[in-house]
């Protein structure tokens, strides 16, 4: 007999852990299925010998002291996630290093506009405005988002209301950062050392959403950065165990091979061990458009939705080099969580490069064991470096240049940053580089992309389409979805997908939570 | 006040561009065209050639190494043999007494050549190896892994100046590196310091020799520790005196160490008596311990041959618990994936539903797994009756 579940999540990063833990919460009986036989997509962690390496957190965003009552830690609270896991907070937002510039910012609106315009006095009134724009279109987004929720989406109404009501988003929705920031910082330094954190959204100022870049730096600056006990392997874990806690059905190393459909709407799953599992709501942490070419097939989806996902593009992948080294971080001199590295103050240069099999000309260099000391043994300590580059190149080697070029890059890398911190090759006890082609074999990601599509303004916020597939029953989270890329939007992704999916298929889901099922 | 208005218009202008580009790319003018260009089979072809899950080899030839020792030349035969780093290995999958298991060996050929060569030792006890070497015949076909390990020369931050010491079959990775060495001209400097107990068993004797004749960069010291009458070499184990005296720039070097673990329990004391940083140490895997109640923490209550009732799924079966858990299951026909079979690969990853187990130092285990109930099977044994779900089953 065909096994029956309310929903179905086909992988377990973050957003699909999110959204099938909640769905799980509200009491539907839900299947996750992932490839991997380890949770979490890039919130993981991998073993070399004594050390055990964070994969991808650098900093978590958009979480927040208890007391500011952010709707991330209250809905990691409302599922129970909170007391499962302890998030340590990060002393500095992130040192950048440029030619002949050496700036560590803090997180804090005044402290981070006072460190900024004490470096750069000359142009201090258009930082001020400059920052004065971010916070005005970051305030208004989260107005908007009080105003346009899961259970009032955004109607015909609204939308034409919408320049009217947040004038300023309707205003910078078009705009890339540059396009903004250029009008009222002239400096070329300080545009750089605002525009530092372009490496966690994936685009350089002149083709990254401004609304994206403005909330994202607002989170880090209004909130803090964050850093999880345990590496961000126990976020993942946390969700898994909860999720199976709430009686949730958790399958690791089980692929899904196919989404079924039947008369335009999705009737269930078939996994790569082939068995047949129905269900009315399938919600996919693959992006959307392998998820409709790949696992539901090109013939069942209408031609327009495809062309409608002809504009998105597959976003960079990472290079990384993990190292355990065999000396303290006092030893080493190494002081900073989080240190930016870059060749130039020319980003649209540094992104250029970041299609080619060359040495990256920015990267950024995490030291966890300030935040959590525990994160290697006394007297060690982990590093990891991370520089920005697109899978499809990698693609083209023959299998057997492969380490030999990854090795290369990853030299590069690290006589850049041994200019600044020598000793680092020396002490190494463990070395290993991972590129945008292990990303996809761990995650499956389209191109080793870390977070998800592009976003240039019309792939972004407002622009972005909605977690809601093609067909009924069909919705989409993780990176690729809504919000966008990073740590705490996948999470948020997953709960949009989720609240969507319940309110949208409420008629079907009492009728499948009344029928018997098979367990 | 201009200048506001100026501002927003410029803004609210960059709509029609926006749009515009969007529709060019929708229309196939820019962009990545999904459907034409077949981004995620390229990339699965390329992951698969990197790292195929499994390989269907066929036995080309048989060298009969040493009175114990056989070497099996292996020819793919589903695809291009994946590039590997030399000093890595294969699990090699079986079947033998309706027993489905595996076992990792080495791979003692270099890369870059259209074959693999594994070379297996029969080792008192085994369960696996005497198996293969009274029955594998040349054209038989088998199932291995894809290549994997991290026991190579890593050149971002091993140096090049090597010390390696092989006990027994374990000269089968370093061997590996050395011919791998070879073939690339010696980009290192390389000495070998093999352990055997008598001259007929130094495995790859002639090769190594052979090698060594050529070259001024590779040193070869066997060291033999029952030598026979008129033996003139280097005679007793590799302790600290054997390595002080072949080995002088130990000190600078990185060092390799691969064998049975009596050797280790030699070999790394000595090291640290002549200095040598333990980082700079890299052990090959051994496998769990030949006895894990002798180990360390082992809780001195329970019997090495106590038997415990292990659920899985809806089925029961014995464990005893001085084996590890992997091959208790398997024993009973439930066979969870693996390839290292010692704590690393992390693919046995199971949950630990109810239960006391004993997990020995270097288990491998994420430190968030600990917390969460998971455990590795290979390297986990049972302390009372228990529950898991093995995943993939």
């Amino acid at each position: 007999m065909t096994r029956r579940y309310d929903a179905v999540v086909v992988g377990a990063g973050l957003g699909g852990l999110s959204a099938a833990t909640l769905m799980a919460h509200r009491g539907l009986s839900v299947l996750l299925a992932e490839h991997h036989n380890v949770p979490g997509g890039y919130s993981t962690s991998f073993v070399r010998g004594r050390y055990e390496f964070e994969v991808a957190l650098h900093e978590l965003c958009g979480l927040g002291q208890p007391e500011q009552q952010t709707s991330t830690r209250g809905y990691l609270d409302h599922l129970g996630i909170t007391g499962m896991v302890d998030f340590l907070p990060i002393d500095d937002f992130h040192r950048s290093v440029f030619p002949g510039l050496d700036i560590t910012v803090p997180t804090g609106r005044e402290a981070y506009t006072e460190t900024i315009c004490g470096v750069f006095a000359g142009d201090e009134a258009g930082i001020r405005r400059f920052l004065g724009r971010v916070f005005a279109v970051s305030d208004a987004f989260l107005e908007y988002e009080k105003v346009v929720t899961i259970d009032r989406p955004l109607g015909v109404g609204t939308a034409l209301g919408l320049p009217f009501r947040w004038p300023v988003l309707a205003r910078y929705a078009p705009c890339t950062w540059a396009q903004v920031l250029e009008r009222d910082v002239t400096d070329p330094q300080a545009r750089a050392v605002l525009s530092q954190i372009w490496a966690y959204l994936g685009l350089p100022p002149s083709r990254l959403s401004f609304l994206y870049m403005s909330m994202a730096l607002r989170g880090f600056i209004d909130l803090g950065a964050w850093y999880v006990a345990g590496r961000s392997q126990a976020l993942a874990s946390a969700f898994a165990t909860r999720f199976e806690q709430l009686g949730g059905d958790l399958r690791l190393g089980c692929g899904v091979r196919r989404i079924t459909t039947e008369g335009g709407r999705v009737t269930g799953v078939v996994t790569e061990h082939d068995e047949a599992i129905e269900t009315g709501i399938v919600i996919s942490n693959a992006d959307p458009v392998t998820t409709c070419r790949d696992l539901i097939g090109v013939e069942q989806v209408p031609a327009s939705w495809f062309r409608s996902k002809r504009s998105s593009r597959a976003g960079c992948g990472s290079l990384c080099v993990y190292l355990g080294l065999a000396a303290s971080p006092e030893e080493l001199g190494l002081a900073d969580h989080e240190v930016f590295f870059n060749a130039s103050y020319d980003m649209d240069a540094q992104f250029q490069r970041m299609h080619e099999l060359d040495v990256p000309q920015e990267t950024v260099m995490a030291c966890y064991n300030h935040v959590y000391p525990d994160v290697s043994p006394a007297g060690t300590t982990v590093v990891s470096l991370s520089s920005l580059m697109y899978g499809e190149p990698w693609l083209d080697l023959a299998p057997d240049e492969y380490v030999a070029t990854k090795n290369k890059l990853a030299a590069g890398l690290l006589d850049q940053v041994e200019q600044t911190f020598p000793g680092l090759r020396a002490n190494a006890e463990v070395v290993e580089v991972a590129t945008p082609v292990t990303n996809m074999r761990f995650t499956r990601q389209l191109g080793g992309a870390i977070y998800g599509f592009e976003q240039p303004p019309g792939d972004a916020v407002l622009f972005r389409q909605p977690p809601k597939g093609p067909l009924p029953g069909l919705y989409f989270a993780g990176a690729s979805s809504w919000p966008g890329g990073g740590f705490e939007p996948a999470m948020v992704s997953g709960r949009v997908a989720a609240e969507l999916a319940m309110l949208l298929q409420r008629p079907h889901r009492k009728g499948a939570l009344d029928a018997p099922r098979d367990q | 006040m201009l200048r506001a208005i100026n501002e927003w218009l410029q803004d609210m202008g960059r709509y029609p561009a926006m749009i515009a580009s969007a529709r060019r790319e929708q229309q196939g003018e820019g962009g990545t065209d999904f459907l034409a260009r077949h981004l995620r089979e390229h990339q699965q072809r390329f992951v698969d050639a990197l790292h195929p899950q499994r390989m269907r080899v066929r036995v080309e030839r048989v060298i009969q190494e040493t009175g114990s020792t056989k070497t099996f030349r292996l020819r793919r035969l589903d695809g291009a043999l994946p590039p590997f780093r030399a000093g890595q290995y294969v699990n090699l999958f079986v079947e033998l007494a309706g027993v489905r298991t595996s076992r990792p060996y080495s791979i003692s050929s270099r890369p870059g050549l259209d074959h693999l060569d594994l070379t297996v030792r029969d080792v008192s006890g085994g369960f696996v190896a005497p198996h293969l070497l009274a029955t594998v015949a040349e054209g038989d076909d088998l199932e291995t892994s894809g290549p994997c390990g991290h026991f190579y020369h890593e050149p971002l931050i091993h140096g090049a100046e090597l010390v390696m010491l092989a006990g027994g079959s374990g000269i089968t990775p370093l061997a590996s590196m050395i011919r791998d060495q070879a073939a690339r001209d010696w980009p290192c400097r390389v000495t070998l310091l093999y352990g055997s107990r008598h001259p007929d068993d130094v495995i790859f004797g002639d090769d190594l020799e052979h090698l060594s004749a050529g070259t001024d960069r590779f040193r070869l010291v066997p060291v033999i520790s029952e030598p026979p009458a008129g033996f003139t070499g280097r005679r007793g184990l590799l302790d600290a005196g054997c390595l002080r005296a072949e080995a002088p720039d130990l000190a600078s070097a990185t060092v390799y160490v691969c064998g049975p673990p009596a050797m280790y329990d030699l070999c790394l004391p000595a090291l640290d008596e002549l200095g040598v940083p333990r980082f700079r140490v890299k052990r090959e895997l051994y496998g769990p311990p030949a006895d894990v109640t002798g180990t360390p923490g082992w809780p001195p209550e329970v019997q090495g041959d106590a038997r415990f009732v292990v659920t899985v799924g809806d089925r029961t079966i014995e464990a005893r618990a001085s084996e590890p858990l992997l091959c208790s299951l398997e024993r009973h026909g439930v066979v969870a994936p693996t390839v290292c079979r010692s704590g690393v690969c992390s693919l046995c990853r199971t949950r630990l539903l109810d239960g006391d187990v004993f997990t020995p130092p270097g288990s491998g285990l994420r430190e968030s797994d600990r917390e969460h109930g998971w455990i590795h099977p290979c390297v986990t044994y049972p302390l009372s009756d228990m529950t898991i779900r093995v995943p993939g089953v």
